[in-house]
């Protein structure tokens, strides 16, 4: 297979730079690793500073992606290796066995309906359950199954349902080559494990949660379909937000900044603050870094909704006996004493990793900064990489937010048509 | 007989965004009644793919030639399921948006029952409507293949040099006399170190070797005229002998780029004969570009201690500090102020490490990538940090500088100082003849204000006008460039098909009806939008509509007395069966 340009990576960075380079007439190959396009995006619930329903806004441009004829896309598919050959690049894409037959399914979810095993669910990471074989959201692109091996007892309870046979127990990976004549690395974040700071619960406290988990307890369409404390169901009267809970931390290999916790933990405390009205909500930090546009005014309106806002940096998080989350402080504000709260929840705001490291298997060699995402060659062109030919945008090249990571997906676009219109352009002379 | 419209009516539950409220199903149960729907289905979202996919299978086996979506805005989703109609092959425009969620599931969250009916009457109204809709055609305009650049910062010089590189000729116009903007103020760019001069130079080259590219400097824009595809921009030149060109264009990237905040006299003791002596961020930086020797001397005197005071001009709350002529403060952060302060303190340090320095801030956003670098080496020089808020506002005066300090729990703080140095923000540049001439929209931090803040980062709500760089917010220059670069993909996607297509809900004149009284041309606010020609055949004036200019505002057909004007898409009949329909008892 041939194409333009091939997009590692269908969050909204690769759905972004996928849209604008077809838009462009530009043959597009959008590969994601993941069973469903939609990246961390489709994911949450609502987006800051507007407050837009996440799946709403994401959804048209996963739809747009799918339909579009320049686009070619593979699911569920890794890519193994990269390499220049002469002014092109081949690509080595291995697609993941679904054990469901792509030609065969009709999405109809009888496979679902019959299956006697739930595994816990990773959409709404781990807080709800699904069955060993299923579509893996409502809105997922495309609406195909995906069987578990590990958790299936091979009951063949799916197979007997299927009403097209497309049911497939020995289904093998698929491998394919590729060659494209330019790249886009949109492969984006992931974030600071649970348990990467021990004196914050080591990951093992069940009211201490994940920024994502936090996300899907306020989504309309979450597990618990309200926000409950995942312990015992309780409804949290009193909320923190720990900031900086896995950025600027040296300790953890992580200095640097993450540029959207401030601005997420402040979103999902007005949030939480909708959901539970009389809930005591406050947000530990060292700095507010409400700098984007609308931020500022963003964070004013928390603070005027009584979000309580403690600049203090948390030293430890351990619980009581009944699971109530207790988070020592120092209070800057208030003679610099040390103090426990008791919480009923607590949210980590972790921080932002890179979620591939191409070089590392060597895959392509691609140069990383000393943060470990990809380096960019200068600050008047931020999408070339420090290979000729393949282009970055988005978290891939170091933390961000959705609008910054539109624009940079835009631009990479722009420069990856320019590249290979230089490309015909030598070719032809 | 032929049969009447094959309504298909689909209620989307939007997750539980509107079915947490909304009955969905006593909706579609509902709506089954009215004799023009055929099919009628709730779904979780019926903007996925599935969702889409029952409305195109119900086209396709059922017959339904026409569809009610009750769901979220039309500013959300209309293009959505216009597309998917598109893809059944239906007409797109044969579709109408009802909108249950901002209307009525997120306003009436605690009265189930009544936002259930008030859902029924939207959804009825949406069936009348669309029962008597016509297929329409959008509308087809020429796109002249030049793209006009206004503002050669570096925002506009990168979005001129990736425009022109994609094929387009670029007009590329600065009322300055040289390329450059706000980095020609500029020794030294953070994080990465680079010489500004050299970056201007490295765009400044690259452009002169682009014959695509037309420079114009020294030009003034004074207004445009016209529409996507086809505007006119009157530029006239600075100076002797002015003379004015009209330059056609198909798209426009707007970069006019910010002006530094002007401290008031006597903010922070700005501005007025005192010691210390008072600059802002700017000032300084250029006082530091001067050669000026082994000792840091300001205003004749050595400075031993200089206090930077943070968020001056930015992060402002009313009633608190003074307004702009417009009565409103500057509530926004200025986002690139923080870093550039620690660049300059470095910097400083580097040259003068005997110079004590105080940073008196709100708080710290270094946020990008080699910015929290620069904040650590600050304090490793030994920069003192004191945090203010905005109840205990640094006062200097008599040679100190006095702030209540919120790292050591509110204590009154008094530091002695030679020089302060105001960390100003950014105001929009002046794009005042744009915003005039186009009704370009602007924001309430007076920046120009893009269509959508999240998905549409760099278009303006006017068709075929993209903004790039600081034009619409604080940014640096790699978050310019991005802007930039992406604002030239946008020009080049809407120019490469050669034709552009518009909405086709403008104004259109039954000619038979028309007596020519000229009542709508009063009342168009659109120019020549609407014009009154000669008949052929004799007999009364005629309006006539030009569609790529009028923007379907209606204001013709409210005056018309013989109801010879209508909008398509929106006509009179259509109107007054949504309000039958809206009135009519609900079971």
């Amino acid at each position: 297979m041939t194409c333009d340009a091939l997009v590692v990576g269908a969050g909204i960075a690769g759905l972004q730079a996928s849209l604008d380079l077809a838009d462009q007439g530009k043959r597009v190959l959008l590969v994601e690793r993941q069973p469903s396009i939609g990246g961390h995006m489709i994911n949450l619930s609502k987006v800051f500073p507007t407050l837009d329903c996440a799946s709403c806004i994401t959804t048209p441009r996963m739809a747009s992606v799918a339909h579009h004829p320049n686009i070619e896309m593979r699911t569920y598919t890794e890519v193994d290796r990269i390499e220049p050959v002469g002014d092109r690049f081949r690509a080595r894409i291995t697609q993941k066995p679904r054990f469901v037959d792509e030609g065969l399914c009709i999405g109809c979810k009888r496979c679902e309906e019959e299956c006697v095993i739930y595994v816990p669910d990773e959409y709404d990471h781990a807080l709800g359950c699904k069955k060993a074989i299923s579509i893996p959201f409502t809105n997922a692109i495309p609406q195909l199954p995906v069987l578990d091996m590990d958790m299936c007892l091979l009951c063949g309870a799916c197979a007997k349902a299927c009403p097209t046979d497309a049911i497939d127990f020995r289904q093998q990976p698929i491998t394919e080559e590729v060659e494209v004549g330019a790249v886009i690395v949109t492969t984006g974040y992931e974030t600071t494990p649970m348990d990467a700071k021990k004196q914050y619960g080591g990951g093992v406290l069940p009211n201490v949660i994940s920024p994502f988990q936090a996300e899907r307890l306020l989504a309309p369409h979450g597990p618990y379909g309200g926000v409950m404390r995942p312990s015992d169901g309780k409804i949290p009267s009193s909320v923190a937000f720990v900031q900086c809970a896995g950025s600027r931390d040296a300790s953890l290999g992580v200095p640097y900044c993450s540029r959207v916790c401030c601005m997420y933990a402040i979103k999902q405390a007005m949030l939480m603050s909708g959901s539970l009205p009389v809930a005591d909500i406050t947000i530990y930090y060292m700095d507010i870094r409400a700098f984007g546009k609308g931020y500022e005014q963003f964070y004013q309106n928390a603070k005027a909704m009584g979000i309580e806002f403690v600049k203090a940096k948390v030293a430890k998080i351990s619980e009581d006996e009944e699971h109530g989350v207790k988070v020592r402080i120092e209070r800057q504000d208030d003679g610099c004493r040390p103090e426990e709260v008791t919480h009923d929840l607590v949210v980590l705001s972790l921080g932002m990793v890179p979620a591939w490291v191409p070089s590392r298997d060597g895959i392509v060699p691609l140069e990383e900064e000393t943060d470990r995402f990809l380096k960019t060659r200068s600050i008047l062109t931020p999408s070339l990489t420090s290979m000729r030919g393949v282009f970055a945008a988005g978290t891939a090249t170091g933390p961000k937010d959705i609008v910054d990571t539109i624009v940079e997906a835009s631009a990479a676009a722009l420069e990856v048509a320019n590249y290979l219109e230089s490309q015909l352009a030598g070719a032809a002379r | 007989m032929s049969r009447g419209p094959q309504v298909g009516v689909y209620v989307c539950h939007c997750g539980g965004n509107i079915s947490d409220v909304v009955d969905v199903e006593k909706v579609a149960a509902e709506l089954a009644k009215h004799p023009d729907v055929k099919v009628e289905k709730s779904y979780a979202f019926m903007c996925s793919d599935p969702g889409q996919q029952l409305i195109i299978e119900d086209i396709r086996s059922e017959g339904i030639d026409r569809v009610v979506v009750a769901a979220c805005s039309p500013a959300l989703h209309e293009q959505t399921f216009r597309s998917a109609l598109q893809r059944a092959g239906l007409n797109p425009y044969l579709y109408e948006n009802v909108n249950i969620r901002e209307q009525v599931s997120w306003v009436h969250k605690g009265n189930h029952e009544s936002a259930t009916a008030k859902a029924i009457r939207l959804t009825r109204a949406g069936v009348e409507k669309v029962s008597r809709q016509d297929p329409l055609e959008a509308i087809r305009v020429n796109a002249e293949p030049r793209v006009c650049v206004i503002g050669a910062g570096v925002a506009g010089m990168r979005a001129a040099l990736a425009a022109a590189k994609r094929g387009l000729p670029v007009t590329l116009i600065d009322k300055a006399d040289r390329v450059g903007g706000h980095l020609l103020e500029l020794d030294v760019v953070y994080p990465t170190g680079e010489k500004a001069a050299d970056l201007i130079d490295e765009l400044e080259h690259e452009i002169a070797g682009e014959d695509r590219i037309e420079l114009l400097l020294d030009a003034d824009v004074e207004g445009v005229d016209g529409y996507v595809g086809s505007f006119t921009v009157q530029v006239a030149a600075r100076g002797e002998g002015a003379d004015r060109r009209e330059i056609k264009a198909g798209a426009l990237i707007v970069a006019t780029g910010f002006s530094h905040y002007e401290p008031h006299a006597g903010e922070f003791g700005y501005g007025q004969d005192v010691v210390p002596e008072v600059l802002t961020l700017p000032q300084f930086n250029s006082l530091l570009r001067g050669d000026a020797g082994d000792y840091l001397r300001v205003g004749g005197r050595d400075v031993r201690n200089v206090a930077l005071i943070h968020c001056v001009g930015s992060r402002q709350t009313p009633g608190v500090h003074e307004p702009q002529p417009d009565g409103k403060v500057n509530d926004y952060c200025s986002r690139v102020c923080c870093t550039a302060a620690f660049h300059t303190v470095n910097r400083l340090l580097d040259r003068f490490p005997a110079v004590q320095v105080y940073e008196v801030y709100k708080d710290v956003r270094t946020y990008g990538r080699g910015h929290d670098e620069l904040y650590e080496q600050a304090s490793k020089k030994g920069v003192l940090f004191f945090r203010y808020d905005d109840e205990g506002l640094p006062v200097v005066v008599d040679g100190k500088l006095r702030v209540r300090d919120w790292l050591t729990w509110g204590e009154e703080v008094e530091i002695p100082v030679d020089l302060v140095v105001l960390v100003t923000g950014m105001m929009p540049g002046d794009a005042s003849k744009l915003i005039g001439s186009m009704k370009l929209p602007a924001g309430a931090d007076r920046f120009l204000q893009e269509v959508h803040p999240k998905l549409r980062p760099v278009e303006l709500a006017n068709n075929g006008v993209m903004i790039a760089g600081t034009a619409q917010g604080p940014m640096d220059v790699l978050e310019s460039c991005a802007a930039a670069e992406a604002a030239a993909g946008k020009a080049a996607i809407l120019l490469s098909r050669g034709s552009i297509e518009l909405d086709p809900f403008v104004a259109r004149v039954r000619a038979e009806e028309c007596d020519g009284c000229e009542k709508c041309l009063g009342e168009c606010e659109y120019k020549d939008a609407l014009t009154m020609r000669t008949r052929p055949e004799g007999g009364p004036k005629l309006a006539v509509v030009n569609a790529a200019l009028c923007v379907g505002c209606g204001a013709c057909v409210a005056v018309c007395p013989t109801r010879a004007i209508d909008l398509a898409g929106w006509s009179l009949d259509q109107f007054d069966a949504m309000v039958d329909a809206l009135v009519a008892e609900v079971v």
